[in-house]
């Protein structure tokens, strides 16, 4: 019953937040206008449907897609590590779409090489992230073949964490401001300006994250009791242990490439979510994960954008300063961690 | 009463021993060399020395810097607390901001220079043929000069500059005897004030006259070109900067920037903002305040209409990249890749606001070919 109510009133806040994220902006456009522009009405104001049709309604959708797929993996890292602090980027993944990023952006006065003006910017930026996760995803997935124990796979990943932040730290000493400048931004997050085919690409990837979550959700289930417990019920822990890395990979890889690094989301969500609806089944949290972090997103991006101001703040700013206060209110509030 | 007295006596023969002592006679009276547009410095030039003030090395700076630079050699010390003194002529020198060049070229300097952080970043034709021929060191970067180059180097001054006073090689060098002195031209707000700092390297190098000539031959030059704008016929509505990921980063309204766009005669729509560097706006209210802007000059780095597309699809939503008026600064490159507008623009805007003219109002300099802006491809 608790936990039905629960889910109800995250699907009323995920719609709420959902109106809100488009109805609030830099620029002040009356609800009645955002309703209309979103059925796909023609306003008398070309420049507001543009905006609301071109730039809020994609951000919104990727804040959804970023914010759901990300707590999603987070939840699948913390089941498969049985560690509440491991998060979506645990294995290394941002590590190595920094290094990619780190490499075209900050490569052209350390090595040389950079970004040329006849390719895209943008598309480079993405490459190169898609390619450094790529590389780090097929590492981890070598290794875990390889290992019994998952804990090992914690610490290795913590070892390309170490291994990337080094190079990235010796390219940004003979970088210049301009190219810091670059990569920084990069790195503090954006969930605007996507296109459409951007957002298509980022839709698969999570699509498919998700659709593997569910399958995978009674062997989550059964690890949440350690790793024996879940072998004597005939659950195929390597396999397991390869399709939770798959999804989050696939998940955090495509997240990272388009939207950059997006902090703390996927660290918080699912505690909050587990204090919310007091279970630790995941046929309950896969949903509800989704859904709360979808919702958090909207939120953030909806303060991130700083309404009726000319000013915006980068996302990872929001997310972390008005996340982290409200995860530690919560926890010593409810005085001990479900997990 | 009785010691007292032999005290006095002791003292009085004392007293009368210093003042016979020979003293070079230095010259005291002020030559008339002034500064009136900058607001980071001044000098007071004398025939024998020159005293360099600058006052805003840095924003937000407590600190007035003195420099003494002694033009002929004199045991006499100037009265006064230096931060550093230098003697005259100047046989070798560094520099550390491509700002810095135009001056040391007009004043025909160059051949003293023997270091400079990043020669890459120099677009100077003059400075790279004297890079090409080793004649220059690369001394490594602003942030993280080689320490061992520049004390191997032994430069007469170094001339430095910090953004916020913190610069741990300095200290070193200053150990070693190599004199520091902050230039601050980029803290300047206004075109003729960058463009005064040539008298700051006339004062350290007993140029004092060039340097007076250079400047008034550029801001007589910059008042014609203003002057042209009462003929004018419209005042175009003017937009610059360019997105990157969903802020709009552009010159805000106080800036050097939007100084030369008022001075050319053509309304920025960002003009009633402030505050220092650039401002960053959210993507939707760039869009809906300057969509119908007439011209768009600096859209970051981008040089042609295609790359800002495949970059940013809503660019195609403002009229200026519709209509095709949008002028870049990024095509005059130097040699090594070095936007050659960052280096000579703050010591030339007389060009700066000739360019702007043309682009605004291309009937009142018809004639004029652009030197930094062209338009894009």
């Amino acid at each position: 019953m608790q936990t039905s109510k629960s889910i109800l009133l995250l699907s009323l806040c995920f719609v709420a937040l959902l109106l809100l994220s488009l109805s609030l902006g830099s620029v002040y456009i009356p609800f009645t206008e955002v309703l209309k522009a979103l059925s796909f009405q023609s306003l008398d104001n070309e420049t507001w449907q543009y905006i609301i049709q071109n730039y809020r309604l994609p951000k919104t959708v990727t804040s959804i897609l970023v914010g759901g797929a990300l707590s999603l993996c987070g939840l699948l890292m913390q089941t498969l590590f049985r560690n509440p602090l491991a998060g979506p980027y645990v294995l290394g993944l941002s590590s190595g779409a920094s290094l990619g990023v780190a490499l075209v952006v900050l490569g052209s006065s350390s090595l040389g090489f950079g970004l040329s003006a006849e390719i895209s910017e943008r598309w480079i930026i993405v490459l190169a992230s898609s390619l450094g996760s790529f590389l780090v995803m097929l590492s981890i997935l070598a290794t875990a073949k390889r290992l019994k124990d998952t804990m090992a796979l914690l610490i290795i990943g913590l070892m390309f964490s170490s291994i990337t932040s080094a190079i990235v730290n010796v390219l940004s000493f003979f970088s210049s401001s301009d190219e810091l400048q670059k990569y920084i931004f990069w790195s503090l997050g954006s969930l605007g300006n996507l296109s459409w085919s951007e957002i298509g690409l980022l839709s698969i990837c999570c699509g498919l994250g998700i659709l593997l979550s569910i399958i995978l959700i009674k062997p989550l289930n059964a690890l949440l009791m350690g790793e024996h417990y879940a072998t004597s019920l005939g659950i195929n822990i390597k396999q397991t242990r390869l399709l939770v890395i798959t999804a989050t990979c696939l998940m955090a890889g495509a997240i990272t490439a388009f939207a950059g690094p997006i902090a703390f989301i996927g660290l918080a969500v699912p505690h909050l979510t587990r204090q919310l609806v007091k279970t630790t089944n995941h046929i309950i949290l896969v949903p509800s994960v989704v859904l709360f972090g979808a919702s958090l997103l909207l939120l953030c991006d909806s303060i991130a954008e700083l309404p009726f101001s000319e000013l915006s703040l980068p996302i990872n700013a929001v997310t972390s300063i008005i996340g982290a206060p409200v995860v530690i209110w919560l926890l010593v509030k409810q005085k001990y961690i479900r997990f | 009463m009785k010691y007292f007295f032999y005290i006095l006596c002791i003292a009085l023969v004392l007293g009368c021993q210093n003042s016979s002592k020979e003293t070079t006679k230095i010259e005291a009276k002020q030559l008339g060399y002034s500064v009136k547009h900058a607001k980071g410095f001044s000098i007071e030039v004398y025939k024998d020395f020159a005293i360099i003030e600058v006052e805003k090395p840095w924003p937000n700076s407590n600190k007035n810097y003195r420099y003494l630079v002694q033009y002929t050699s004199t045991h006499d010390q100037v009265k006064g607390n230096f931060d550093a003194i230098i003697s005259a002529p100047i046989s070798s020198y560094i520099l550390s901001s491509t700002t810095h060049i135009p001056s040391a070229e007009s004043l025909g300097i160059l051949d003293n220079l023997v270091g400079f952080p990043n020669t890459d970043f120099i677009s100077s034709k003059e400075a790279r043929k004297r890079i090409n021929k080793d004649y220059i060191t690369d001394i490594g970067q602003n942030q993280q000069l080689n320490t061992e180059l520049v004390l191997n180097l032994k430069p007469d001054v170094f001339v430095g500059f910090s953004v916020d006073g913190a610069n741990k090689a300095y200290s070193v060098f200053e150990k070693a005897g190599i004199p520091i002195i902050y230039n601050g031209d980029w803290v300047e707000s206004t075109p003729l004030g960058k463009a005064e700092w040539i008298k700051f390297f006339g004062a350290l190098f007993n140029k004092n006259k060039l340097a007076q000539q250079k400047f008034e031959a550029i801001e007589d030059a910059y008042y014609k070109t203003k002057q042209l704008e009462t003929s004018a016929k419209k005042k175009p509505k003017v937009i610059s900067g360019s997105l990157y990921n969903d802020k709009w980063y552009l010159p805000n309204g106080t800036s050097w920037q939007a100084q030369f766009i008022k001075d050319a005669h053509a309304d920025y729509i960002y003009k009633d903002t402030s505050g220092s560097g650039s401002l960053a706006l959210a993507f939707e209210s760039v869009l809906n305040k300057a969509s119908e802007a007439d011209i768009w000059i600096s859209p970051g780095s981008y040089t042609s209409y295609e790359a800002m597309l495949n970059d940013q699809p809503h660019y195609k939503k403002f009229k200026a990249f519709s209509t095709k008026t949008v002028y870049s600064v990024a095509q005059q490159k130097g040699e090594t890749g070095g936007v050659l507008f960052y280096e000579l623009a703050p010591n030339r805007p007389d060009l700066v606001l000739k360019d702007l003219v043309k682009i605004f109002h291309p009937e009142l300099l018809p004639n004029y070919n652009l030197h930094f802006f062209s338009p894009l491809q």
